[in-house]
């Protein structure tokens, strides 16, 4: 008889164990999962600027969307999405590099990119390295991309 | 004894309900497109005492109001960590910044991060003495931790019509590099 109530306690101990450790580990796995999630978004992003996929951005990109360009434009979510949909526009090769989460918790995350260019556009070469900073919100239980500061690193 | 509702005055409440109950989830997918008033000053104010503790030397108070996860990118692409720009602050590369004014502060507010955009104007001069005037539309992103606004972001990009011809080689300018790092 001891040794029944001795090993159901030992199972009440260690059931109890796993769920007080499965209450702890959403925490850190959470923060994994929200780096892994916006990374992939960030490819996502550049496959469908790319592609002139407008379609995709209006999924990925918030109503309040905001990104600013190298030389000081600053364009809102229509306005970036006609950008990317222009027929004057060439497809431009968009490869993210670098990728860091600076910042992440369950409802936001930051993050900086070396994005290189290969193209032209409206005339204009973009070829060269460019370094992103895009933001990430949760809304109503999904990522979505809340804007991007981009600079045109200086040849090495 | 309480008289009891008529059958079709307690369908019309149950029916009442339920639509309140539908249209709840579309209230709550609706994502406002300007921030609430109080907000959008507090942020604005936030960002002319950002730019002002720069210019003033108040580093105590960047200290505080940079997140750990702080960086700055200037306009040619060169980036800091938090540590590293306080560092040039605090150092003898600190810039003399006779202005630093942020203008047409737009905010996008997300819950619990912002997105400033601004026109800020610089005036001032290097630790070489070389004039580092210039017109900049910037990126900043704020995260709110633990009821406070700190700073975690910051993308510069000098406005291209506004470059000045006789600039020369600055911290701000394309090609500028600290003597260290």
């Amino acid at each position: 008889m001891k040794r029944t109530y001795g090993l159901a306690a030992f199972l009440v101990v260690m059931i109890a164990s796993g769920a007080i450790a499965l209450g702890q580990s959403p925490n850190k796995t959470g923060q994994e999962d929200v780096a892994t999630t916006v990374a992939i978004l960030d490819r996502i992003w550049l496959d469908a600027a790319h592609n002139r996929d407008t379609g995709t951005m209006a999924w990925l990109f918030a109503d309040n969307f905001v990104e600013i360009h190298p030389g000081g434009d600053i364009v809102n979510k229509q306005q970036q999405i006609d950008q990317i949909a222009d027929p004057q526009r060439a497809n431009l090769e968009l490869h993210p590099d670098d990728i860091q989460v600076r910042y992440a918790s369950l409802d936001v995350a930051v993050l900086t990119d070396t994005t290189t260019i290969r193209g032209f556009s409206g005339g204009v070469n973009y070829d060269g390295r460019q370094r992103v900073i895009r933001v990430f919100v949760k809304q109503n239980g999904r990522w979505r991309a809340a804007g991007a500061g981009i600079a045109r690193m200086s040849p090495e | 004894m309480r008289a009891r509702k008529p059958l079709l005055m307690r369908h019309i409440n149950v029916g009442v309900l339920v639509a309140l109950m539908s249209l709840a989830p579309f209230a709550n997918a609706q994502v406002k497109t300007r921030p609430p008033a109080a907000v959008e000053e507090e942020l604005k104010k936030l960002d002319h005492k950002w730019l002002d503790s720069e210019r003033t030397g108040d580093l105590d108070y960047c200290e505080k109001f940079f997140a750990d996860s702080y960086v700055l990118v200037l306009t040619n692409g060169q980036t800091y960590t938090k540590a590293q720009w306080l560092g040039i602050l605090r150092g003898p590369e600190r810039p003399t910044l006779e202005v630093l004014d942020p203008a047409d502060i737009q905010v996008h507010l997300f819950g619990n991060v912002a997105i400033l955009t601004d026109h800020t104007t610089i005036k001032g001069h290097d630790s070489n003495g070389v004039r580092m005037d210039g017109e900049y539309n910037v990126f900043r992103v704020v995260i709110k931790q633990n009821g406070s606004w700190r700073a975690t972001g910051v993308v510069m990009n000098q406005v291209a019509s506004k470059k000045l011809a006789s600039r020369n080689q600055n911290m701000y300018d394309s090609n500028w590099k600290p003597r260290r790092f």
